[in-house]
């Protein structure tokens, strides 16, 4: 992933201050606004082509937070809609408390716990490039919760005569789940699976939070520095047509999944 | 070996404190048909679904072929039943099939997907031979130019002959079944009916919970009517419909025609 020479700079600085991260966080802040307009080369001399590069790496970075989280939550939230639905009233209200709090406080803020936690909590060195794992775990721990209540709202639709009717013919647990269950949750689930899908498609946005140069941090870094609306533009499009082809995918699934009622 | 595929010994089962089944005993011969009637709520799904392991039983005892699913045992003073092995059950589990009033087939398998699946994924039979089980049993139950549709292109009848085809292609030595024509338009029942004729025919050993007295007195050899969880009367037929007892006789008046 290409970063802008000025804020691979930034970021060393932001990783030196680390100790004070609230103050870290709004340097962070006054840096992004004034970062581009520092490099003066840049702006004079960007161009279309030159600025849509810029955008490009930025589409790929948001493009990886969308394709990693899902890759990781999917299966984590069916794990989690397990816990949800455990026997033991132990894990079940863990599990239960979990997905409140990931549902209850917004996602923004569960991205700067993610990020500044291991330096408040264990006192550890917060190192540029964990700026974009933290990305990546924050978003797949806060989307296995929703990810989980979908999968445990099907599950838990699912008529008892299909289990029982496994029982009977002597299916294990295990193949109920893999061969019977999941396949006609799966279904079920499409719809609400697909909003919050599209849902991740903008959310992707917040990354920003943490300055990793997404789709929307370039965007607007580029905008502040060339006092142009173009890059805004350019992102709308992006987001627009990013979720044209998630839904356009979503319609394809369903359609192939519609063979049985 | 003693000729009984299935034997209930003193098998009681209440939800929540109420009882449900009081004592019910009961032995089946290879090749029996026995139906078993008595009004709404006397408990005779309980008693299929305690003898095919869906409910546990709270006390007595169960025998599948001379080997014991669960027997009772004294416990802090009182009686309750314990069940065999995971193994054990397992193995015992391959003796019987169940029919269900609502057929529960699985909606994501075609109908040949429905009856090969079990076979081949339970008890590990090959595919050739699980085809081979399958045509046989579309062609017996007259559904063999539907062994590629889904459930829901099927009619009742034709969903309730699926759901007998899966169960018989586990090979069971005794099937039951819980009101297999009562989700069915009453001009559908006859196709179902005709099927478990022609299986009686054959000598399969049969336990059915039915409302259909006609049907009952063409096809049992023994026919059981229960009511608030115990076994009132049972005989032949002949004797059923022309019991003494006045609970049977209105019984077979209401429904018997
Ligand atoms: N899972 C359950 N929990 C609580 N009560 C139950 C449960 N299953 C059955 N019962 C009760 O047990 C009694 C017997 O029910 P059961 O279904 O065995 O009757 P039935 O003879 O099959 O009646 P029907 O002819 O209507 O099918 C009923 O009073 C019913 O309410
Ligand atoms: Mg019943």
């Amino acid at each position: 992933m290409k970063r802008q020479a000025g804020q691979t700079c930034l970021v060393l600085v932001y990783a030196k201050e680390a100790p004070d991260g609230a103050q870290v966080y709004n340097q962070r802040l006054q840096t992004i606004n004034k970062e581009a307009p520092d490099n003066v080369e840049d702006r004079i001399t960007m161009d279309i082509g030159k600025m849509l590069t810029q955008l490009g790496s930025g589409m790929i970075t948001s493009t990886e937070i969308f394709l990693l989280t899902l890759l990781f939550s999917l299966p984590l939230g069916l794990v989690v809609s397990f816990g949800r639905m455990s026997k033991n009233s132990a894990v079940r209200w863990i599990t239960k408390g979990y997905i409140s709090i990931m549902r209850g406080t917004p996602l923004m803020l569960q991205l700067m716990v993610v990020y500044f936690g291991p330096y408040y909590i264990f006192g550890m060195k917060i190192s540029a490039a964990y700026r974009f794992t933290a990305v990546i775990i924050g978003f797949v721990l806060n989307y296995a919760a929703y990810f989980a209540e979908i999968y445990r709202s099907g599950i838990e639709s699912m008529p008892v005569g299909q289990y029982e009717a496994c029982k009977v013919l002597g299916y294990s647990k295990a193949q109920t789940f893999a061969k019977i269950i999941l396949p006609q949750v799966i279904k079920r689930i499409l719809p609400p699976i697909t909003n919050e899908v599209i849902t991740l498609v903008k959310d992707t946005s917040l990354a920003m939070v943490i300055a990793v140069s997404e789709m929307f941090t370039t965007a607007k870094a580029i905008a502040a520095a060339q006092t142009t609306m173009v890059p805004f533009i350019v992102a709308a499009i992006f987001y627009f047509v990013f979720n044209l082809v998630v839904a356009t995918a979503m319609e394809y699934i369903e359609k192939r999944l519609s063979y049985y009622r | 070996m003693s000729a009984n595929l299935l034997e209930i010994n003193h098998m009681k089962k209440g939800f929540d404190g109420v009882g449900v089944l009081k004592d019910i005993s009961l032995a089946v011969k290879e090749g029996e048909v026995v139906s078993i009637i008595g009004p709404s709520g006397s408990g005779k799904s309980t008693l299929l679904r305690c003898a095919t392991m869906l409910e546990t039983m709270d006390d007595g005892e169960l025998i599948y072929l001379d080997e014991k699913a669960a027997w009772s045992e004294q416990n802090g003073g009182e009686n309750h039943s314990v069940y065999a092995s995971r193994a054990d059950l397992k193995r015992i589990h391959k003796h019987f099939g169940l029919v269900f009033q609502n057929f529960n087939l699985f909606p994501h398998y075609n109908v040949l997907k429905n009856i090969i699946d079990a076979p081949m994924s339970v008890d590990k039979v090959s595919k050739k031979e699980a085809m081979e089980r399958a045509n046989k049993l579309l062609k017996q139950l007259g559904l063999e130019d539907k062994a590629e549709a889904y459930p829901y292109q099927l009619s009742g009848g034709q969903q309730q002959r699926v759901s007998i085809a899966r169960a018989l292609a586990l090979q069971p030595k005794i099937l039951f079944f819980d009101e297999p024509t009562s989700a069915l338009d009453p001009e559908l029942t006859g196709e179902v009916l005709r099927v478990i004729k022609e299986l009686a025919s054959d000598h399969m050993t049969m336990i059915i919970v039915t409302h259909e007295m006609q049907f009952a007195r063409e096809l049992s050899d023994r026919i059981i009517f229960m009511e608030q969880g115990i076994i009132q009367e049972q005989g032949t037929p002949d004797e059923i419909f022309s019991s003494g007892n006045a609970r049977v006789r209105e019984f077979i008046g209401k429904f018997g025609k």
